[in-house]
């Protein structure tokens, strides 16, 4: 108000009424405009709102500061701090015969006139009005008034009625405070603390003072300059913001030595700083000549505890008008709503917009908070959609502990629920590379050679190893014209059919057994199809005709057989003719490529080759067998990067467990989300690698980590060892974001199952031990393993007996030889085993063994409540706490167990179907 | 009790009233763009005589040097008095300080300018003075030496070897006093304000010479003051105990007074009621040396 600008207030209790005072006093109506037209004289503050003048008080000049009743009042009641430092109670209702009739008018003196800087009524006590004036030499500069006081010297100074002359009631002058503060001080802003009606929050001079009118010659104070301004947090009343020139401090008043923290300096000096009436720890500031206001969210930020701990503060502007902003007002009850105006008094009405937070759940819903409104968007339940999604199907996968079968690998996809052929062919691929892998090994054992390496690189490099090496022959077969065609079946050859799944192990290239299987599956078509492209058209129209016959199949494939019986060489007979143009008909993607097959033209196969329906691993087989070595590289070149592209897992035969599958295996993570069938995929790499150099040498720790490969190794032509692949960083967040997830979903122990598998595959990802039991009398930890190996991941089984690997006394430090402690249900030192749980049923438990007896190792961990610290043997605490609340120890009546967050939740795995 | 050496380095000058209108601009940028010359310390009054100026040293430097213009030799440093924070209940002001600052100096022979405001007492002390005031006033005060803006305590010398001069008693010259018929009204104002009056004060230094009547905006409390002029010869500047003198009696009489020393002569304003208090006091002080 000083000079032209003007300040806003909202009325405390009527809240569709605001005060703009600069000069004068103008009482304002909002209304909505939302179904009515703008009335006559209204002023339009936002596009549904307007504001009607109600009445204009110029009876207080030289205002300095206005601060409204707190307690509810029809007539506005305002009180008005002036420039020689009296306080003026004034009205702006119409209605003059109220019950504050006597106190309209009412004007409260200082001894010493000087400018009041600031007005604070009491929250708690409504007559309690503080004023802050600026300093004079000896006089007091914060002066508590009772508006209620009759109080009127009875020697007026004879100065004082010399000035109030043409004052006809001397009465409504008080010139006696209830309490006199900060002498020889300024005061430039005022609080008082909502905790205690006495407390009062001042900006003096050169320091924040809390002064208690209890005792009024003590106060708490600290120098700072950030004096004006003060204000407390409505939501939290230990936190108060004062600010200095363009620089807001927040205080916490139990730790007032220092502001806990400051915002950002405003290069402009700030005049106005308030919370948020009606939202937590949110802080709008204002600084001279601006037209935005900045918003300051310390909503995560409640409590600020550690020195270290630096706040998050989330800050926002909002630009309500064009105009510089002169000053702004809080509504105190709408939610963020705020008023401002300008210096030329047009003011505005505005809603912060609250931030939306969003989080994604695991389970296939959203939610996103606004404000005080939390909404949840969830797919119904009748929505098959739902079964899609990949969180479902990976939850379930998790719970049919898909990807842990490491013996017969190729079953995880079953596990995954079989029906996705793609993860069909990946689990194939792993079992068929584990497979090779162990047996090359042992083949290498008796002839040396390194073909084993080869296996998990995949065809690519096997197909590229063979490249240049051999020469190829024709072998003479019959039957088939084909026969020109067939390639020599050299040894990296024989090793991609094996890989494909045609053949079995050893140097039998015999298809027999795999077509045995395929019919048992009743996979007839691609049977007959594997049958034509070993040249064996006999055995395809025996299979067709087994197919046709057992009901299950296609009655089709009769004729199919019938068709493929009338085969003939001639080049140009109407068999080949209408083949050739009919069998695009065909459904079947297998039945489609026999017929491609037997009427293409020699050496080129593209019908077959480019069929997208037809498995990889059969093309690839087919390829390997038909294509010439230059043909075929060509060929594994162009459907690898095909697969890379697509993010299609039946390419993982081409890359194998390279850096070009992961590649690949990025672009199925990017396409379908899959990071469960990632980091299982990608663990396996690690098998491969630790079984084959465990086959060679005994790997050490060090030799791991230096990924420079053995000189005998052709790991040189592949792109990076196992260890490269694992430790590529893609691969590495799969896994990170795959335990997320799960524990997500609170499948802690499916977790805990994950990261046993990665350690026995992985031994480098082992966690480092974090915590450490240390003995009372000596403070080392009393883990045996710690003297030798200091910070060696160890499992906690080491440090009851059955881990100790030196037979020293199990029941003492290791380190000072005292008694380690004792559990508080036995009374026996830490240490011995656990007899059987006292009062425990584990009779019905005990149905694994093995699961017995692991929780028969962990009934011998310490265990011990933090609070109370008693303790003792795992076993023990958990049988106690399932029937008690409180504390085992007679005389301690510590509630461990409700202390406890997590003890109390259950894994979500328990509770699913 | 604290005591506060503030950064000031004022010097003192004496502008000849023939002189004002050379120096129109540079008092109206001191005045009232105060951020233009940098100055933190300037005071201005009017006497019959002269106008005295109490500037810092960026404030000296816009003064261009003139015949009007007459420039004490010496150096002032400015010290302020403010009572602790936590236990400000006792009395306070000019005459605590007259007891606790003005007569210790007096006695040690440490010449002092006082200058009353609204709100608080300058003491002005020459620089070279410096010593003796921290180790006279180091006993009643924690002495505080502002650097930047913020206080820094002075460590206490005890050792009272290396005093440069003698004790003596107060100085027996008893000046006279007048008091003239005027009223004077004490007031203050906020820096905000100023603007707004800006044109009405130009007026009253510059050109009219008097205070119009309706501009007493904030008299309202309504004290009104009489001055006491002390001093017949102008006093100079290394006279000490002129101020201890007369603030000595008053404070002893319990009358409260603003006190304003300039180029030539001391003023002293006191309550308007208590004038004849005041004289009957000061008169009997000069009775007390007589005799």
């Amino acid at each position: 108000m000083s000079g032209t600008k003007p300040d806003i207030l909202w009325a405390p209790h009527q809240v569709d009424r605001f005060v703009v005072c600069d000069s004068e006093l103008s009482l304002y109506h909002v209304e909505s405009t939302v179904n009515s037209e703008l009335k006559a004289g209204s002023l339009r503050l936002s596009e549904d709102s307007a504001a009607t003048l109600l009445s204009i008080n110029s009876e207080t000049p030289y205002m300095k500061c206005v601060a409204w009743y707190l307690s509810y009042d029809p007539e506005c009641l305002l009180a008005v701090g002036q420039a020689n430092g009296r306080v003026v109670l004034t009205s702006l209702g119409q209605d003059h015969n109220s019950k504050f009739r006597d106190l309209i008018g009412k004007e409260f003196v200082p001894k010493h006139a000087r400018q009041c800087n600031t007005l604070a009524w009491n929250p708690l006590d409504s007559n309690w009005l503080a004023a802050g004036l600026d300093k004079h030499r000896a006089d007091f500069s914060v002066l508590i008034w009772d508006i209620c006081s009759k109080y009127t010297p009875d020697i007026v100074p004879m100065e004082k009625v010399r000035l109030s002359v043409g004052e006809t009631e001397t009465s409504l002058l008080v010139t006696k405070p209830l309490y006199e503060l900060g002498q020889n001080d300024a005061c430039l802003s005022l609080c008082w603390l909502p905790r205690d009606q006495k407390l009062l929050l001042a900006g003096m001079h050169r320091n924040l003072a809390i002064f208690d009118l209890r005792n009024t010659s003590q106060k708490m104070f600290v120098n700072t300059k950030a004096v004006q301004g003060v204000t407390v947090d409505p939501y939290f009343h230990d936190r108060v913001a004062s600010f200095y020139e363009g620089q807001v401090a927040i205080w916490d008043l139990r730790k007032f030595e220092k502001p806990v923290l400051t915002l950002t300096e405003q290069p402009k000096p700030l005049t106005k700083v308030a919370w948020c009436p009606t939202r937590t720890g949110l802080l709008a500031t204002l600084t001279r000549d601006s037209n935005i206001i900045r918003l300051y969210d310390m909503q995560h930020t409640p409590t600020p505890i550690g020195d270290e701990t630096e706040p998050t503060i989330i800050e926002r502007s909002v630009q309500p008008c064009d105009n510089y902003i002169a000053s702004f007002a809080w509504h105190p009850t709408s939610q963020n709503r705020m008023i401002v105006v300008t210096p030329n008094r047009t003011m505005s009405d505005f809603t912060v917009f609250e931030r939306i937070s969003l989080a994604w759940s695991p389970i296939t819903s959203l939610m996103w908070a606004c404000g005080r409104h939390l909404y949840e968007c969830a797919e119904e339940e009748n929505d098959n959609s739902l079964e899609k999604d990949i969180a479902t199907k990976m939850r379930l996968r998790a719970l049919s502990r898909y990807g842990l079968d490491t013996e017969q690998v190729w079953r995880n996809h079953i596990l995954a629920g079989n029906e996705d052929p793609q993860l069909k062919s990946l689990w194939y691929t792993l079992h068929y590379i584990l497979f090779m892998k162990q047996y090359t090994e042992d083949m290498d054992q008796k002839s040396p050679g390194n073909k084993g390496s080869l296996v998990y690189a995949g065809i690519k490099s096997i197909v590229k190893s063979s490249l240049g090496m051999v020469e190829s022959s024709r072998h003479n077969w019959s039957g088939l014209d084909k026969q020109s065609d067939i390639q020599n079946l050299n040894e990296e050859r024989i090793l991609a059919l094996q890989l494909c799944g045609w053949i079995k192990k050893g140097t039998d290239v015999d298809v027999g057994p795999f077509l045995n299987s395929l019919v048992q599956e009743g996979e007839w078509e691609r049977a007959a199809a594997v049958a034509l492209f070993n040249l064996d058209i006999r055995r395809a129209i025996q299979i067709l005709n087994e197919g046709a016959s057992s009901g299950k199949g296609d009655l089709n494939l009769n004729v199919v057989a019938m068709a493929l019986s009338g085969y003939t060489d001639e080049k140009n007979s109407l068999w080949r003719e209408m083949c050739s143009t009919l069998r695009l008909q065909l459904n079947n993607p297998y039945l489609c490529v026999m017929f491609a097959f037997l009427t293409s033209e020699a050496g080129s196969y593209d019908g077959v080759l480019y069929e997208n329906k037809v498995a990889v691993r059969d093309r690839v087989a087919f390829a390997c067998k038909f294509l010439s070595d230059s043909q075929l590289n060509r060929y594994i070149e162009k459907l690898t990067n095909e697969m890379k592209d697509a993010g299609n897992l039946e390419g993982i035969l081409l890359t194998g467990l390279t850096k070009d599958g992961v590649d690949l295996m990025e672009s199925y993570v990017d396409r379908t989300g899959d990071v469960q069938t990632a980091s299982y995929c990608m663990l396996q790499c690690m098998k491969v690698k630790s079984e084959s150099e465990v086959a060679q040498s005994c790997p050490t720790l060090s030799d791991l980590m230096d990924c420079s490969p053995p000189a005998s190794s052709v790991h040189g032509i592949f792109q990076g060892s196992p260890l490269d692949v694992l430790k590529d960083e893609r691969v590495q967040y799969w896994i990170e974001n795959y335990r997320n997830l799960l524990d997500a979903w609170r499948f802690w122990h499916k977790r805990a199952e994950f990261d046993i598998h990665r350690s026995k595959l992985d031994p480098s990802s082992k966690p480092l031990a974090q915590v450490f039991v240390s003995c009372n009398f000596c403070g080392k930890s009393i883990s045996y393993s710690c003297s030798t190996v200091p910070h060696q991941g160890r499992g906690f089984s080491q440090y009851g007996v059955s881990g100790s690997p030196t037979k020293s006394k199990v029941t003492s430090c290791p380190g000072c030889r005292k008694p380690l402690p004792r559990c508080a249900l036995c009374l026996i030192n830490m240490g011995t085993p656990v007899s059987s749980c006292p009062g425990g049923s584990k009779s019905d438990e005990k149905v694994d063994l093995s699961k017995d007896k692991k929780l028969a190792q962990f009934n011998n961990w310490f265990t011990w409540c933090h609070n109370c610290r008693h303790g003792g043997h795992a076993g023990h605490m958990l049988s106690w706490f399932r029937d008690h609340a409180e504390c085992p120890v007679s005389a301690c009546t510590c509630k461990c167990m409700q202390l406890d967050t997590t003890g109390n939740l259950v894994p979500a795995e328990t509770v699913q179907p | 009790m604290e005591l506060h050496i503030l950064e000031h380095r004022v010097r003192v000058l004496s502008l000849a009233r023939p002189g004002l209108w050379l120096y129109t601009h540079p008092l109206i940028k001191l005045l009232f763009l105060p951020r233009r010359s940098r100055c933190k310390f300037f005071s201005l009054t009017e006497t019959p005589e002269d106008y005295t100026l109490m500037v810092d040293e960026e404030g000296f430097k816009e003064l261009p040097p003139s015949e009007f213009l007459q420039v004490a030799e010496a150096t002032w440093l400015v010290l302020n008095v403010s009572s602790p924070s936590g236990a400000a209940v006792q009395a306070a002001g000019v005459t605590k300080i007259a007891r606790s600052v003005i007569a210790p100096l007096a006695e040690h022979h440490v010449s002092v300018l006082m200058l009353s405001t609204y709100q608080t007492d300058f003491i002005l002390v020459r620089e070279q003075d410096l010593s003796v005031v921290i180790h006279t006033l180091a006993r009643e005060f924690d002495i505080y030496r502002e650097v930047g803006g913020e206080p820094v305590p002075v460590a206490r010398d005890d050792s009272s070897n290396g005093f440069p001069r003698a004790q003596h008693g107060l100085s027996p010259t008893v000046h006279p006093i007048q008091s003239p018929q005027n009223r004077f009204c004490v007031l203050t104002l906020d820096p905000e304000t100023l603007p707004a009056i800006a044109t009405t004060l130009i007026d009253v230094l510059f050109y009219s010479h008097r205070f119009p009547s309706d501009l007493l905006l904030t008299s309202s409390s309504g004290e009104l003051w009489r001055m006491v002029r002390i001093g017949g010869q102008p006093l100079g500047f290394d006279e000490c105990g002129i101020v201890a003198q007369i603030a000595g009696p008053l404070a002893a009489a319990d009358i409260s007074a603003y006190y304003i020393s300039t180029f030539n002569f001391d003023h002293a304003l006191v309550p308007e009621d208590g004038i004849g208090s005041v004289i009957e006091v000061l008169q009997r002080r000069q009775d007390g040396l007589g005799s």
